[in-house]
């Protein structure tokens, strides 16, 4: 486990890298805002964590395709053993990254003048390590994710589109949705302006936790060896 | 002889892999002694590195199994693998961006019985660059630092696809040298799937000949130097083999009374049918291993 925390560590230097330049740059733009009389940092800005989160296990696994007969799966470890451990390496570097994110959004907001809870709620821990886990589950569990990815973005487009060209047919657009959806997330986002109670904040946290860990044991076991 | 039963680190039982319509292994049975260098001979998509892939559990048979010092290699995967080294045909690395050095000590962390001291011997002996990235090596480089992958464990069954591909004459010698070496310090099993078969010649005790994915012939090399024979015989003017001798290993000199050609069987036996068949036996002549192969493979695709 140890040792795959370490090479994926390492395998994701590059990209570690580039995050930090971004993070460096950031920082250098908020700066000279704050320094030229600007608000520098806003408490509703918000961060793409839980995408960047999800498209994460892509470059975890970058050099093993879990379906092939990969160098991976020659090590004399349990292969869905192999896979989880692989899964938690990645997860240990997203905790790691999100703390170091966090600590320089708390830097910056108290530069701003941003009070630490708010800007506390800016990074969603809970949903971000969630999407990791079913972005793993995607690459683990299915032979060709990217497809099913691209798929799945295809029929979504498709749906978005139908749902606009159709507006003016009121039953389309109620059995689609679209504003519904709308209204419920600006709604969802409003709530969240202020710290939610713990029982809110529980199930906020580990219900997509537990769903992501459920997707993800299907689609490890698919590589387990004892038949 | 001892009269013990023999015993075999690798056994397949009706071993068959399919790719869709494609077969890629046909109803294997596999019988390699504890101890032997096991040479699998055949074409390019015989089935050599398929049947790797499986005693690994890395490919999963259609039908059949396999087993690895005794134990089932779909149903204990990881443990045949702790014993097995394995050097795979294709050179190149996934983990191309790492150096060999923490490439290998990456390998090592998964293999308790990893003998530390040995693997810095071989790297010093083959001259591996460990602070080269393994992607920039070149091939026989990759070749060696597989080979050391394959080694600093000890194993006992050693799976070496193609191993000499990538080496030129010199560094092939050398490392064959080596495993040479390395099989008198370590009591090994090696199975050897090439189709350079001349330059793992000296090391073969044993033979399997894989054709279109059926084993057409395994035996040992005492066997194969006393079956597999070249025959020079006289034969009278407009002489025509019968049909059980007429094998794609005949070759008529050229006066037309002088027959030569290599035949599968007991010396004893071929000789009787020759004579039944009005032919004089004048010579007869062991093979080396690659031309007995030879003979080998064309009487499988014969049987076809």
């Amino acid at each position: 486990m140890l040792e795959q925390v370490r090479i994926v560590g390492l395998s994701l230097r590059i990209a570690g890298l580039l995050v930090a330049a971004v993070l460096a740059v950031g920082t250098v733009m908020i700066g000279v805002d704050l320094v030229g009389g600007g608000r520098g940092f806003d408490a509703d800005d918000t961060f793409p964590t839980a995408l960047i989160s999800f498209l994460l296990p892509f470059a975890v696994w970058k050099n093993d395709r879990p379906f092939r007969p990969v160098f991976l799966w020659t090590l004399p470890v349990d292969r869905r053993q192999l896979a989880l451990a692989k899964v938690f390496a990645g997860l240990v570097w997203l905790t790691a990254a999100l703390t170091i994110f966090l600590a320089w959004l708390l830097a910056l907001g108290l530069l701003a003048g941003v009070s630490p809870a708010l800007t506390f709620m800016r990074v969603p821990f809970g949903a971000t390590i969630a999407t990791y886990l079913f972005g793993s589950a995607l690459v683990v569990g299915l032979r060709y994710p990217l497809r099913w990815l691209l798929g799945a973005a295809g029929v979504f487009f498709l749906v978005g589109s139908l749902s606009q060209a159709l507006e003016s047919y009121s039953g389309v657009q109620s059995l689609l949705g679209s504003s519904d959806l709308y209204y419920a997330t600006e709604n969802a986002r409003n709530t969240w302006q202020t710290l939610p109670g713990l029982a809110r904040w529980a199930l906020g946290t580990f219900l997509p936790l537990g769903a992501g860990l459920a997707a993800l044991w299907p689609a490890a076991s698919r590589h387990k060896e004892n038949r | 002889m001892s009269g013990l039963p023999e015993s075999f680190a690798v056994t397949t039982h009706g071993l068959s892999m399919r790719y869709g319509k494609q077969t890629a292994l046909d109803s294997v049975d596999l019988r390699i002694p504890e101890g032997a260098v096991y040479v699998l001979i055949g074409a390019n998509g015989a089935g050599k590195s398929t049947a790797m892939k499986v005693l690994l559990n890395l490919e999963h048979p259609s039908a059949g199994r396999a087993e690895v010092f005794g134990l089932d290699t779909a149903g204990h995967g990881p443990r045949v693998r702790a014993q097995v080294g394995y050097m795979p045909e294709s050179h190149e690395h996934p983990y191309g961006w790492m150096t060999a050095g923490r490439l290998i000590r990456h390998v090592a962390a998964h293999y308790p019985a990893w003998d530390h001291a040995y693997a810095g011997r071989l790297i010093e002996v083959l001259g591996v660059r460990v602070q080269r990235r393994v992607g920039t090596l070149s091939k026989g480089e990759k070749r060696r630092l597989q080979f050391v992958l394959a080694l600093a464990h000890r194993p006992p069954l050693l799976l070496l696809d193609e191993p000499t591909d990538g080496f030129d004459p010199m560094v092939r010698n050398r490392t064959l040298a080596y495993l040479a070496e390395h099989l008198a310090d370590t009591p090994t099993t090696v199975v050897i799937a090439t189709h350079h078969i001349h330059e793992v010649e000296s090391l073969a005790d044993h033979v399997g000949v894989l054709s279109a994915g059926r084993l057409v012939a395994q035996m040992s090399r005492d066997e194969l130097r006393r079956t597999v024979l070249r025959y020079r015989v006289e034969v009278p003017e407009g002489w025509e083999a019968p049909p059980e001798l007429r094998t794609p290993g005949l070759r008529r000199s050229r006066g037309g009374r002088e027959v030569q050609w290599t035949l599968i069987g007991e010396e004893r036996d071929v000789t009787a049918r020759l004579a039944a068949a009005g032919a004089t036996v004048r010579d007869v002549t062991p093979l080396a291993l690659e031309e007995a192969a030879l003979a080998l493979l064309a009487e499988g695709e014969r049987l076809d």
